[in-house]
């Protein structure tokens, strides 16, 4: 008989340890979520930015060569029907770097390659220069000047430059 | 059976006691635990006594600070942004609306719990010192005050901060009474304002009061009050069963542990009766105490959660000092003292009586100071003492339900029978439509 | 230890209460109205533009943040095909807005809520369109609002908006509501008794601003249907003394369409804060004056009119041929044929040809003179001087 009891009481007692954990359980859910909710608010959904991703207009705006798109810091270029587009950023420190024409188109050695610049980049803070594919050659500037992402919109067929996407050197959009 | 302690008992003994002595150990081995006496009486912790309202305060003032610091990140003080900033708390912001719906709510109900707290400190006599050495429940009672009418401050400060219709001319009735002061009226008021107007000085002041300011004095003001607590010897409930104790005359008990943990005047320490102590009536703080305190967290939490999904925060329009609404009105907690100043604004013949200073500074100010007062003229014995409507104590707890009553249905007056113009309106009776542009 | 038992009761129960209530806010955060506006768009993408178009449709609420217009509109959020060529006849919310206007007002300029009214924060249907909705004053402009004001026209009300920014035009293209209340306002004399913009009388009241004035302020005593200033408008147009019993305003006979289109008009004047850029015809710069304007049309087409084309004029005058300089960086041209020989001991021819100084500079980078160009500039030159001559003699005292 006693040992009857002792089977009921200890069967009662998993029963209870279940429930328990159970309960713990749902507690720790419950301040978790209310944790997290706390914390979620403080990720921001909406920016009052300047959006990353940005309509520059049409292809047929914009001159064979470069152009400089000033609020977004932005360089454009322009080859026939390709396009790219390099960051006016110095990656030094962030000031913007100003556009020198060359008078005479310099060929320079990149990686191997012979490549031939029509402009350079000079950054009037602390001097750094770079070449016309935004490689970085004097100065303190520890690396190119980004490319960015240029792609059509889908929508009105404008460029859409996307500034959290960067897009190797090489890179080109043909329309 | 010897229980293996594995490392999560090692970590949290403290609130798992496994024996009396470890119950002990944890409220001077432990940061948060040391807060609470080492055992208190089961009395303390009955529910029916206190409500655990005091608490329950303490928890919501919590649930603010918590609230009220996210969002900080996410509220702009300026006239421009205020109003914008919360309509995006209620669409763009994750959880924003929930947030926002919690701290207003927490903070009605802190003000309808602090004054039911104040109620039951009444009702008890727990404002009245026992028979223990160097109480003084009486300045304790002066200190619950202090907080009271912060935690009005508090609420009426927040109450600005949205920017909208609803805010802007609340606080525009609740500064206007305040100028009816003599003398110094308007100069309160134009500190109170930072100008003539209730403009961006108007919200940066009420911004940093509500953030910092208040806070900061209900943190010091709630500390004392708690230290007052202990000194006194816990809950005034504890006196009485003092009190019984010595009726019965038992020898007293060598104890190491010290009843009513505190430190007395005098150079020694004195240990009138440890029965106090013994188990019949008392329990271990850690896990009892925490226990009750865990439960009592959870079901403020869960109402107030339920209370913020249900019933939500209003928002009206944005804040247009050339467009009164039709009625404007104080926060609910000061509607009393608007049908009040209403009440007392009696025209005789020619002769107008101001209402904004008999009814809404006069009256006020001398209940106040009545309440702070009526510990050192209440007569009653120390038999009145932690006990629910002590007979002793029967006309003034009569007259301060009385009191109550009578603020309750003037509240409920300026609440649900006060319409456009403040013409009295039937529940029943439709208040006129309010005209649209569209 | 039966109340040790009941006070876990509590703890757990109100966990699982909490952890209900946790779970719908969740739901309603991860489950938004505009998340199936959204999931249709792209279908609707997809099939008809196809798949790879489809990808790129973003997600996630969309504003269009104007801070010179101190809005931000998340209409987008739902009304994603407004710029999408193609969806021209889509249904709402999806079609694409007139391109017509969209061009001269484009969206990133604008935003949405300024044109169309509506509540741009919200991302929710009926909060954003906010007809039927507490605290709103300004609803979306729209086909349900015309409906319920039996305008013929659905599109019509939207015009009201437009004429914040137009308010000065005299006729704006595509508002015919708002042109047809100007012209009204124009026939009918309004501003015999009521000042608009600053000009006009004093028996009826300043109407500059009257769209600024708020519902609660006009006096329904004697209206029935619904209260709104709108319809106060519509009934007063209609017969003034039967809003203001008090009025001496005659009773124009105006029928639906032009009481609509006056009460439209008279909505839309608002003290407004658009930075000059947003107003049509507003001057940003300095006017010449008539003579000024005379000068230059003078110097363009006569004599001296190739030292114009040219650019010359910038820093030379030629006197005697009417151009005037308004720099005078150079010395006058009319001059130049002995100046040149003074100064520099050449001809002009020479000088022209192979100049020095500034002018080398100037000829080499900014103006570029053909062969041809250089001899009528110097045939005009020295003509210039002839005439030059010619005045010192008739100006010299007779001896």
């Amino acid at each position: 008989m006693k040992n009857l009891k002792l089977l009921a009481s200890e069967m009662s007692e998993g029963r209870r340890a279940f429930f328990r954990r159970i309960g713990q359980g749902t507690l720790l859910a419950a301040v978790a979520g209310q944790g997290y909710a706390l914390l979620r608010s403080l990720v921001p959904n909406v920016l009052y930015e300047q959006p990353q991703k940005f309509k520059i207009g049409l292809p047929t705006q914009f001159p064979e060569g470069v152009t400089f798109i000033e609020d977004r810091r932005v360089y454009v270029f322009r080859n026939q029907n390709t396009f790219h587009v390099l960051s006016a950023k110095c990656t030094h420190l962030g000031c913007t770097v100003k556009m020198v024409n060359l008078n005479q188109p310099e060929t320079v050695e990149i990686k191997g390659r012979q490549v031939e610049m029509a402009q350079e980049f000079h950054c009037p803070c602390h001097g750094s220069k770079y070449y016309g594919d935004g490689t970085n050659y004097a100065g303190p500037a520890p690396k190119p000047l980004a490319c960015y992402q240029i792609e059509v919109s889908p929508d009105d067929g404008q460029l859409v430059v996307d500034l959290g996407e960067t897009v190797s050197r090489d890179a080109r959009l043909t329309v | 059976m010897e229980v293996k302690k594995s490392k999560w008992d090692r970590l949290f003994w403290t609130w798992k006691p496994a024996s009396e002595r470890e119950a002990g150990d944890s409220v001077v081995r432990n940061l948060l635990l040391h807060w609470f006496p080492a055992k208190v009486t089961k009395e303390s912790l009955s529910f029916r006594y206190s409500f655990w309202l005091g608490t329950v305060s303490a928890l919501l003032f919590g649930i603010l600070a918590v609230t009220g610091v996210v969002l900080m990140f996410l509220y702009v003080p300026s006239v421009e942004r205020a109003y914008p900033s919360v309509k995006d708390l209620e669409f763009t912001v994750s959880f924003g609306g929930f947030i926002r719906a919690v701290h207003r709510i927490s903070a009605h109900l802190m003000v309808a719990v602090v004054f039911l707290h104040l109620v039951r400190v009444f009702w008890t006599g727990a404002y009245k010192n026992g028979t223990a050495t160097s109480q003084n429940r009486p300045f304790n009672w002066i200190l619950g005050l202090a907080l009271l009418l912060i935690t009005f401050l508090l609420s009426f400060t927040g109450y600005l901060l949205p920017w909208d219709q609803l805010a802007y001319w609340a606080i525009t009735v609740g500064t206007n009474i305040a100028s009816a002061a003599p003398l110094v009226g308007d100069k309160i008021r134009f500190l109170f304002l930072g100008g003539n107007e209730i403009g961006q000085n108007t919200l940066l002041r009420f911004y940093v009061l509500h953030c910092f300011f208040l806070p900061t004095m209900v943190l010091f003001l709630f500390y004392w009050h708690m230290w007052r607590v202990r000194k006194d010897g816990g809950l005034a409930c504890v006196d009485k069963l003092a009190l019984k104790q010595k009726s019965e005359n038992t020898a007293p008990v060598k104890s190491k542990t010290y009843s009513l943990l505190g430190i007395t005047r005098g150079s020694t320490v004195h240990v009138e009766t440890a029965l106090v102590a013994q188990d019949e009536h008392t329990v271990p703080s850690s896990p009892n105490l925490t226990r009750r305190l865990l439960a009592v967290m959870l079901i403020t939490l869960t109402v107030v959660a339920l209370l913020a999904v249900f019933v939500g925060a209003p928002l009206e329009e944005a804040a247009n000092p050339l467009v009164t609404p039709n009625p404007a009105k104080a926060p609910w907690y000061f509607l009393w003292l608007q049908e009040l100043v209403t009440d007392t604004t009696i025209h005789i013949g020619g002769l107008t009586i101001n209402g904004a200073l008999l009814g809404g500074m006069l009256v006020p100010g001398l209940l106040v100071l009545l309440l702070g007062a009526w510990p050192y003229l209440d007569k009653s014995s120390v038999n009145s003492v932690g006990v629910w409507f002590a007979k002793e104590r029967r006309r003034q707890n009569l007259i301060f339900l009385a009191v109550v009553i009578f603020i309750l249905i003037l509240t409920i007056i300026g609440t649900f029978l006060r319409g456009p113009y403040w013409k009295f309106y039937w529940p029943w009776q439709g208040w006129p439509e309010v005209p649209r542009r569209f | 230890m039966n109340w040790k038992n009941r006070d876990w009761a509590w703890i757990y129960w109100s966990a699982v209460v909490l952890l209900l209530v946790t779970g719908y806010i969740f739901w309603d955060q991860m489950v938004p109205e505009w998340g199936d506006y959204q999931a249709d768009f792209k279908e609707l993408v997809a099939s008809r533009l196809g798949q790879a178009r489809a990808k790129q449709v973003p997600t996630g609420i969309q504003q269009v943040w104007v801070p010179q217009l101190g809005r931000a509109d998340r209409c987008t959020t739902c009304h994603m095909g407004v710029s999408w060529k193609g969806f021209e006849s889509a249904p709402e919310p999806f079609r694409t807005h007139s391109k017509e206007i969209l061009d001269k007002h484009p969206i990133a300029q604008y935003g949405c809520t300024v044109c169309h009214s509506g509540q741009g924060q919200a991302t929710d249907e009926r909060s954003a369109h906010a007809t039927m909705v507490d605290h709103w004053e300004d609803p979306v402009l729209g086909a349900d609002l015309a409906k319920t004001y039996l305008v013929k026209n659905r599109e019509a009300l939207l015009q009201i908006n437009c004429n914040q920014c137009h308010r000065y035009d005299r006729e704006t293209k595509g508002a015919d509501y708002i042109n047809y209340a100007k012209q009204l306002v124009q026939q009918k004399g309004c501003r015999a008794c009521h000042t608009i913009n600053g000009r006009g009388g004093m028996v009826g009241p300043n109407l500059t601003y009257i769209g600024d004035q708020s519902p609660e302020q006009y006096d329904y005593s004697r209206m029935n249907g619904v209260k709104t200033a709108f319809a106060w408008h519509l009934a007063h147009f209609k017969e003034p003394k039967a809003m203001v019993s008090t009025t001496v305003m005659p009773n124009f006979g105006f029928g639906s369409k032009e009481a609509q289109s006056l009460a439209m008009l008279v909505l839309s004047w608002k003290k407004t804060n658009f930075p000059v850029e947003y107003i049509p015809g507003a001057k940003v710069g300095d006017v010449p004056t008539p003579e000024e304007l005379a000068k230059e049309k003078q110097m363009e087409t006569g004599e001296g009119a190739f030292f114009v084309k040219k650019t010359c004029f910038i820093c030379h005058s030629v006197s005697t041929l009417g151009i005037e300089s308004a720099t005078n960086i150079g010395p006058d041209l009319a001059n130049a044929a002995a100046d040149v020989q003074a100064r520099f001991g050449r001809t002009l021819e020479d000088f022209l040809a192979a100049p020095t100084g500034t002018m080398a500079v100037v000829l080499s980078t900014q103006i570029h003179l053909t062969p041809e160009e250089r001899a009528e500039a110097i045939s005009k030159l020295k003509a210039a001087y002839q005439l030059k001559l010619e005045q010192e003699k008739t100006a010299r005292p007779k001896k």
